[in-house]
């Protein structure tokens, strides 16, 4: 998985050197800036689930049609699988801030999401309207710092992003 | 590869949760200048400690120099050099990501096998890791006394933490205990 420290050893590995000191220069930069990430990643994970049923909820609110039948949002089974979509971006967007790279969403997330949809039929559009609830939801200082407000919609515009 | 924080994913991933055990992650956050200090002592005295622990190696059993041993001619001697420092580099490595994946997926995996099909003794081998063990405890460390050092004791700087990184030490120990049962 990429990271700061992954690629300075595969990159210092490929020249077949120890790692050099401005290799060490650039994982303690990547260990300084991680406090916020990670108080943003733990605030994440003790209310996930809230987090994840609050925009799930508000992307039906905004595309009501999504209940009627036949539609993706229809039955029991459809609604389970539609919060558990949008549970699923905010688990990878923690995962996110664990690692301090997009690696996770790019392996675990985008890649393939294109096909998957269009195979399913699903519409990208609410997944872009959850997410976009979640990224204007956030409040510092209420629900964590600034700056780890900062890095988790960072990685939310990322997701989003990649769904318009 | 991954490194300490990949690795917490990843495990996460397997039960569809997100990671809980921030605070073991934190705690690797704020052990990190130490990480880097240990690296640094590592790669900065790495020629030294390769030629050194192959050298007692061959002290031990001299045989290995001999005609028909396995340091014997130069060229075999010169693998044997290059091998020991690509290992612990990959311990290097391992204890800079804070996870042992590079060191098995890039190092350890095959070399068993590898070294069985060259003919290389695996008990010399063990015995120049064991070395490098030590001499890597010591210098993460840095604690020299009379008793080890005699004459040449030389005491440099201040200890920075009283503890002496003493988990960092147990890590990189671990790296190399690692090494050992891959070749034994």
């Amino acid at each position: 998985m990429k990271s700061v420290v992954t690629t300075v050893i595969t990159t210092a590995d490929a020249a077949g050197r120890f790692p050099s000191s401005s290799d060490l220069e650039s994982v303690q930069g990547s260990i300084q800036r991680s406090a916020a990430r990670l108080e943003a990643a733990e605030k994440l994970a003790g209310n996930i689930d809230k987090v994840a049923k609050e925009a799930y909820d508000a992307c039906i609110s905004k595309y009501s049609y999504m209940n009627n039948a036949g539609e993706a949002n229809s039955t029991d089974t459809f609604k389970a699988k539609c919060l558990r979509d949008v549970a699923h971006y905010l688990r990878l967007v923690q995962y996110c801030l664990v690692v301090g790279g997009t690696g996770p969403l790019d392996e675990w997330g985008i890649a393939g999401q294109r096909e998957v949809y269009r195979a399913l039929g699903l519409p990208t559009a609410p997944y872009v309207e959850a997410l976009s609830f979640a990224r204007n939801r956030g409040c510092a200082p209420r629900d964590m710092s600034a700056q780890a407000l900062t890095e988790y919609n960072a990685l939310l515009d990322y997701a989003i992003n990649s769904l318009s | 590869m991954l490194d300490a924080f990949s690795r917490s994913v990843v495990t996460a991933d397997a039960s569809t949760s997100p990671v809980s055990d921030i605070a073991s992650l934190k705690a690797f956050v704020a052990s990190g200048n130490r990480r880097l200090d240990a690296v640094n002592a590592i790669a900065s005295n790495a020629s030294c400690m390769v030629s050194d622990a192959v050298a007692g190696m061959i002290c031990e059993n001299q045989g290995l120099i001999q005609a028909g041993g396995n340091c014997y001619p130069n060229r075999r001697m010169a693998a044997c050099l290059r091998d020991a420092e690509i290992v612990l580099r990959y311990v290097t490595y391992a204890l800079l990501a804070g996870d042992a994946s590079v060191l098995d997926d890039r190092c350890l995996n095959g070399l068993k096998e590898t070294y069985a099909a060259l003919g290389v003794p695996a008990t010399s081998t063990v015995r120049a890791v064991q070395i490098m063990k030590a001499q890597a405890a010591a210098h993460i460390k840095d604690q020299p006394s009379e008793a080890l050092a005699g004459s040449k004791l030389r005491i440099m700087g201040s200890p920075v933490v009283d503890d002496r990184c003493a988990s960092i030490v147990a890590e990189a120990s671990s790296y190399f205990d690692r090494v050992i049962s891959a070749l034994s």
